[in-house]
């Protein structure tokens, strides 16, 4: 009635599964770390998280879509693990009336800077909201479009936008702020600005 | 387009995700406005210098011991021999509870315990006793945590070393094969050994020939491990390997004894976890019924819910026919 199957094609099945999977996911394991990181703080939970993400990601590979975005795909995976063990009482929500503040408090278009540091551009980025750094993470650093951003971390696209929009805009207040406390960009001094504080506000 | 309005979409720009039509005009803009340039220059160099630092941060880095066992470990799962998630730090961070957590679980504990003994009695108090029948109580508690999922369920029904068996079965018949003895085709040990075995195919199947939960069937035989029989189905559920195996009871005390409580209906439990695998199980009058997988518990547990009630039906019949 039914033929048996020997038991070896199950494992060379599982060979042509890792196979595609090491070449496919396997390269975006480093970024997973990064992300993990930034969600979990915390070395080893972030291990964790990227063992299971991927673990997860390999026992649903035959659900990836081929020639989609695979490190959105894994990104997705590894959001999803990480709110189920954060459960939504530690979930990040920034709540919209938090935002409109933020956003009426940073309606002065800054500047932006040319030649701060690596720390100073890490130091301005993580004095930033949690819910903007996340995006301009995911955006600028894992260069995720808006869409996939949106899928990953499960709020409208709409709301990614002007996280984004809103995000960048802090980061350049931020280091325009440190310049300014350090003295430069006024006149007589290094010019570390593209555009000069005034033009800033030329329009 | 004014500087301002370029200004709130330039990082739009930047990221390519403005429609044609306004990156015409943020270009029109751009090459007439020295200032905007420079502007969309800096932001340009900044992006990639966010990337950079965020990338090259040494906190950021992979430790190469962990990639190389990350590798390892993936590779072993996706042949079948390692369970998920054995992580360096096992359950830790999942489970890492504060202390007020400690205590709600612990009352929790004490309270379904207290519960748990209180059905017990009730039941003992309640079933006549027959001649040569064991008292619940004084029956071998399977060990596992199914208690606390399906608080009230007799666990005890299910005897350990036939779920140490069923999930030997599985490791050595569906994973590896390396059974002394070669399986043969149900419908023949079904009309041989076991008439339940006879149609538990179809059983399991639905009319479409499809298995519940968009699992997929792979083969069906009858198989034997360190000397007991069982009825083997074997499916593929998000690309694992799943074992649905029957073995009879026998027609013990116990198995009369267990009549009356599978008269209610089934009742399916996450039983219990060896080398790495998640049993399910639940039983009729003689016959116990295991799924046996590699998936996370609720997974293995749904699918052998939904796979239990036709099955059940099935043996039953067939039980009562006999």
């Amino acid at each position: 009635m039914f033929a048996i199957a020997p038991t070896r094609e199950s494992q060379v099945a599982g060979e042509k599964q890792w196979a595609a999977f090491e070449a496919e996911g396997m390269p975006h394991a480093t970024s997973l770390f990064r992300i993990a990181l930034w969600l979990t703080r915390d070395q080893t939970d972030a291990e964790d998280l990227v063992q299971e993400t991927l673990t997860e990601a390999l026992a649903s590979f035959h659900r990836f879509v081929r020639g989609t975005n695979c490190r959105a795909w894994l990104v997705s995976i590894m959001y999803h693990r990480h709110s189920k063990r954060r459960k939504a009482t530690t979930r990040l929500h920034l709540v919209s009336d938090a935002e409109e503040r933020i956003a009426e408090t940073i309606a002065f278009e800054p500047p932006t800077p040319q030649t701060v540091t690596d720390e100073e551009v890490l130091g301005a980025l993580e004095r930033l909201p949690r819910a903007f750094q996340e995006v301009v993470i995911l955006a600028d650093v894992e260069e995720m479009s808006y869409k996939e951003i949106a899928a990953a971390i499960d709020v409208p696209m709409g709301t990614v936008m002007s996280r984004i929009s809103r995000g960048r805009r802090l980061l350049r207040g931020e280091l325009f702020s440190y310049a300014k406390a350090h003295g430069f960009g006024q006149s007589g001094k290094r010019r570390i600005f593209g555009v000069s504080e005034e033009s800033s506000r030329e329009s | 387009m004014q500087c301002r309005e370029f200004r709130e979409i330039a990082d739009s720009y930047l990221g390519d995700e403005l429609i044609v039509e306004t990156n015409h005009e943020v270009i029109a803009h751009l090459e007439q406005c020295a200032g905007c340039r420079r502007e969309l220059a800096a932001r340009r160099e900044l992006r990639r210098q966010v990337r950079e630092a965020f990338i090259k941060a040494p906190e950021n880095q992979m430790r190469p011991e962990f990639a190389e066992r990350l590798s390892t470990h993936l590779h072993d799962y996706a042949l079948g021999k390692r369970a998920p998630f054995t992580s360096s730090s096992g359950w830790r961070s999942s489970v890492r509870l504060s202390r007020t957590s400690w205590l709600a679980l612990a009352a929790c504990l004490l309270l379904a315990a207290g519960f748990g003994l209180m059905v017990i009695r009730q039941r003992m108090l309640e079933r006549p006793r027959q001649p040569g029948t064991p008292e619940v109580a004084g029956r071998q508690p399977t060990p596992n945590n199914a208690s606390g999922l399906n608080p009230g369920i007799p666990v005890s029904i299910v005897k350990t070393e036939l779920a140490r068996d069923a999930a030997g079965d599985h490791r050595d018949c569906a994973v590896h094969f390396r059974l002394a003895e070669k399986p043969i085709d149900l419908e023949v040990a079904g009309r041989k050994y076991d008439p339940v075995y006879v149609n538990l195919t179809k059983a399991v199947l639905s009319e479409q020939g499809e298995v519940p939960l968009g699992a997929e069937f792979v083969e069906a035989h009858s198989c034997v491990f360190q000397g007991r029989r069982f009825a083997h189905i074997i499916m593929r559920y998000h690309g694992r390997l799943v074992s649905f195996l029957v073995t009879e009871i026998g027609d013990s005390n116990e198995a009369r004894a267990n009549a009356a409580l599978a008269s209610q209906g089934v009742q399916v439990i996450a039983c219990s976890q060896f080398d790495g695998y998640q049993v399910s199980c639940f039983q009729t009058a003689r016959h116990a019924i295991f799924v046996v997988s590699d998936l996370p518990e609720g997974d293995n547990l749904a699918l052998a819910r939904a796979l239990a009630p036709s099955v059940f039906a099935h043996i039953t019949r067939a039980e009562n026919a006999a």
